[in-house]
């Protein structure tokens, strides 16, 4: 039996073609619109795996679940007693200037006190083996379907690579996200809310839904009457919905609340939420934590909340709202990567070092102008995965998005999504740029 | 699950009216086939059933239109598209392996569109349709939900029969399996049958004369078969 | 101190049948320090089964669901209150220091800020005053022009607006000069029809304050609801099906 050890594991399990076409045939596919036209698009996989040793998981596995903990404690503060603000640990503004704090949402307690149920933690691992936060998802993170449905494949394909490595199974997921779902239900069955087919995840959607026995919904299918969430079934009778875990922002939910020219919300869920009918999976609100200008209070917020020191570590990151950090913002602007707080995806992400003499000038001017609207981080030299790439295994960039799930305890589930992008230049490994995934296998021993 | 909503029962009839339109077709288009290796314009019959004109210049523009192209709305092709467009939105009701026959059909259609032997390469089409059914059965758990699909398919074959005038045991074996499908549906749900469309239907499926004489109506009864009474006054 | 009695009531009609109408109605007056409720009755047809919450802004909603066709909704309500504007509110909310939907200004109405904040000095009472004055001088009270999707930048060029665009522009003057403003939806003696005002954070309480009427608020008004601005304090939102074309809304309001 041989040990892996960190980025050793070079060799392909089970041949890509076959792969990739057992996972066509499964239908994993993903939307995209170019020109106005919908199109399905396969989601290439990339049959070396990533590979991460027991010892590290160990030590992901505690920083993640430290990190989500405290992001759940921040959400419950801010929309209620505001502790965190008053104390001076983070600024007031960088909490009411956020699109993601929603009003509407103060005084409301989920369930169990729990808003995100369902975190994906961006990570990526630098050449040093020391691995970084990228990024909070803790709104609708997706993902997980993929190297779920991919392992159940590659262990048909290549039995041997599973039988000779410590591979811890990962097919747990659904079982993970059912009892997950069943801790926020508030008395009834659980459905999962999508906008559509027509939805870049609605593979996603669907296999989620068929993996753990829940109902898959449109909104059409639902109404709210006595403040109590209901599908409506065929035969003319209705169903109650105890727990809901949508696939819709916050912004679409409830055309009563939000936005009144949504087409894809629930009139009056709001209602329902509110009185503690139906648990929403994750909670509204949420975004005002995975904010990028919230990012940098994480590791405060750890300290603040635990008592505890961060395990994991973020970027290092400025907020030239801070008079050191301008300062230093200033001085090093060439070597960082600066980001728009108020922008979302990959936009309003300069590099500082792809800016000419006069653009870098010009750049000072507007942090200085408006220090709130940006931060500013290191660059972090990630380390390369290889990839199959014809005959040959070249070395990409890649991330990972860590999946905690939040029920009864915080649990991380023992995988991830590594995406990896195509482009031997890009640091962007976003599924919609022609990149790809691989398998993320953690190693038991 | 035990809960299934309307835009979803929908969705499942018209899965089995499509996937049986599919493998009607195909089977109808392999006598024609059959056929033609004598008979050059042995297809002309096959468009009269279905009171289309002969636009084709021959046999073989005529095959690859109803076998290969989906913007025919006759052909093959464009009823397998139509099924796996209601597959897609019944994964969590009807699987991902009952689904994956379709991928599956898709690609072997595809393949065989560039195949020097058409038909010998749509012969797994049947293999997968046979296993599509099978996986149906097995995964569709709740009777009620399930014979919704089968009245979809039973409709569409007795459909297609009438309209390809097949001969009337046949048609009249199909008219009974229908009748045993529609008798378990509840009362007060949608694919409840209107009595006054089903009495028609007995009454020309009752004898070959009928039969013969009265077909086309058939086919019209069988569209207004779900009907409520109050939307037919 | 002051015993009101109000009424009010509002039509809703459809030119066809709707069916499956999801509503959610912010009608009933909170109970506050400054307004205690003597009686109150909410009347609702054709009939439908309700559920009253209160919303993160303080507001009662009544909530409801008409399955079949119908092709009307009234409600009206009545009650007496006891209104007594010695008293102070102080539920404050600090999203309330922040620009909104309709208060967020444009580059006209920065630039009149910047005008006259040279001026606007003195306790935060008097700040607010000045500013409501400087809004009366500048913007007329005339119907017709604008509706309720009027922000105050859009009003603030019109130079004309009703009772919720001056709450609107006032309340986009005063956070931008880095007072606290919420958005009020009520009744008053002077209006026929609902009304609407700011109340400002002096600090440690709320003080009312009428831009429509350039005067501060008395035992006179009876608030209905309040919010960051319009959105949040709509008496009625709904969502319906059917082919119905317009909906005619009769609003009609007393104060005895």
């Amino acid at each position: 039996m041989v040990q892996l050890k960190q980025g050793q594991f070079m060799q392909a399990v089970g041949n890509a073609a076959e792969i990739n076409e057992l996972l066509r045939r499964y239908g994993v596919k993903f939307g995209i619109y170019k020109n106005g036209v919908f199109n399905e698009q396969f989601f290439p996989f990339d049959p070396i795996p990533r590979v991460i040793t027991a010892e590290d998981f160990c030590s992901i596995e505690k920083g993640l679940v430290q990190r989500v903990n405290a992001l759940n404690e921040f959400l419950y503060d801010i929309y209620h007693e505001k502790k965190i603000v008053h104390d001076g640990i983070v600024p007031e503004d960088f909490i009411y200037i956020s699109k993601g704090y929603l009003a509407e949402c103060e005084g409301i307690t989920p369930k169990n006190r729990i808003y995100s149920h369902i975190s994906g933690i961006d990570l990526v691992q630098a050449k040093d083996g020391e691995w970084y936060i990228l990024e909070d998802n803790l709104r609708i993170p997706s993902g997980a379907s993929y190297p779920l449905i991919a392992r159940e494949l590659t262990r048909i394909a290549a039995p041997n690579a599973f039988e000779e490595n410590n591979i811890v199974d990962n097919r747990g997921y659904a079982e993970l996200l059912k009892e997950t779902m069943e801790n926020a239900n508030c008395g009834g069955i659980r459905a999962i809310l999508t906008p559509g087919r027509y939805n870049a995840a609605y593979f996603e959607h669907s296999y989620l839904a068929e993996l753990t026995g829940s109902v898959l919904v449109q909104n059409d299918e639902l109404f709210v009457e006595d403040n109590i969430l209901y599908h409506r079934t065929y035969s003319g009778g209705k169903t109650r919905i105890g727990v809901l875990y949508r696939r819709i922002s916050d912004e679409y939910l409830d055309p009563l609340t939000f936005l009144p020219q949504s087409l894809i919300g629930i009139p009056n869920l709001m209602e329902a939420y509110r009185s503690g009918n139906v648990g929403i999976v994750n909670a509204l609100g949420n975004g005002v934590a995975d904010d990028k200008g919230i990012y940098y209070f994480v590791p405060k917020m750890i300290k603040y909340y635990l008592g505890e020191e961060p395990i994991l570590k973020n970027a290092p990151t400025y907020l030239p709202f801070y008079e050191d950090d301008m300062k230093y913002v200033m001085d090093h602007l060439e070597t960082l990567v600066i980001k728009d707080v108020a922008e979302a995806g990959g936009y309003g992400v300069v590099f500082g070092s792809d800016l000419s003499k006069e653009k870098l000038e010009e750049f000072r001017k507007t942090i200085i102008a408006e220090p709130r609207r940006f931060i500013a981080q290191e660059v972090i030299d990630f380390l390369d995965l290889p990839i199959v790439e014809g005959n040959e295994t070249v070395m990409r960039k890649a991330d990972l998005r860590a999946f905690v799930l939040s029920g009864e305890k915080t649990k991380v589930w023992a995988s991830g999504l590594t995406r990896f992008s195509r482009n031997p230049d890009s640091f962007v490994v976003n599924s919609s740029q022609g990149g790809g995934f691989k398998d993320t296998w953690v190693l038991s021993r | 699950m035990g809960t299934i909503s309307l835009e979803h029962s929908d969705r499942l009839y018209w899965l089995g009216r499509y996937t049986e339109r599919f493998f009607t077709t195909l089977k109808a288009l392999g006598r024609v086939y059959d056929s033609m290796l004598e008979e050059k314009k042995g297809y002309q019959d096959y468009l009269a059933c279905f009171g289309l004109a002969d636009t084709y210049s021959d046999s073989r523009e005529f095959i690859r239109s109803f076998l290969f192209d989906d913007q025919n709305p006759n052909s093959a092709a464009f009823s397998l598209e139509r099924a796996y467009d209601n597959g897609i939105v019944l994964r969590e009701e009807i699987s991902t392996d009952s689904l994956s026959f379709l991928q599956m059909a898709k690609d072997t259609l595809k393949r065989a569109e560039q195949s020097s032997n058409v038909r010998m390469s749509l012969l797994p089409l049947e293999d997968i349709l046979y296993s599509f059914w099978g996986c149906i059965n097995e995964h569709i758990y709740d009777d009620e939900i399930r014979n919704i699909i089968y009245i979809g398919k039973t409709i569409e074959r007795l459909d297609m029969y009438i309209r390809l005038k097949y001969p009337f045991d046949a048609v009249e074996k199909e008219f009974v399996r229908l009748c045993k499908n529609l008798n378990r549906v509840p009362k007060g749900t949608p694919y409840r049958y209107s009595t006054k469309y089903l009495s028609e239907l007995v009454e020309i499926l009752g004898s070959e004369s009928d039969y013969e004489k009265d077909g086309m109506k058939a086919t019209q009864a069988l569209c207004c078969l779900f009907e409520t009474s109050e939307a037919a006054v | 101190m002051k015993q009101v009695n109000f009424y009010y009531c509002a039509k809703l009609t459809f030119d066809d049948y709707v069916h499956n109408h999801s509503f959610a109605l912010r009608v009933i007056p909170p109970e506050t320090e400054t307004q205690r409720l003597l009686s109150c009755s909410l009347n609702i047809t054709p009939y439908v089964s309700t559920q009253q919450t209160v919303d993160a802004f303080g507001n009662n909603v009544t909530a409801g669901y008409l399955k079949g066709d119908h092709r009307f909704l009234d409600f009206e309500i009545k009650g007496a209150a006891q209104v007594d504007h010695t008293k102070h509110r102080t539920d404050y909310m600090p999203c309330y220091l922040y620009q909104s939907q309709y208060t967020k200004p444009d580059e006209a109405l920065k630039e009149f800020y910047e005008e006259i904040k040279r001026e606007c000095t003195g306790t935060i009472a008097e700040r607010a005053e000045y500013l409501c004055a400087a809004l009366a001088n500048t913007v007329v009270y005339e119907k017709g022009h604008t509706d309720t999707d009027t922000t105050a930048a859009e009003a603030f060029v019109l130079k004309r607006g009703v009772c919720q665009d001056f709450s609107h522009i006032l309340i986009s003057l005063l956070r931008m000069d880095g007072i606290a403003a919420r958005y009020i939806a009520g009744l008053a003696f002077c209006d026929g029809e609902t009304h609407s005002w700011v109340e400002f954070w002096t600090g440690d309480h709320w003080e009312g304050i009428d831009p429509a009427n350039n005067c501060l608020v008395n035992d006179d008004y009876i608030v209905i609801s309040q919010g960051r601005d319009f959105r949040d304090c709509a008496i009625d939102r709904g969502v319906m099906f059917g082919s119905y074309t317009k909906q005619l809304q009769l609003v009609r309001s007393i104060l005895s």
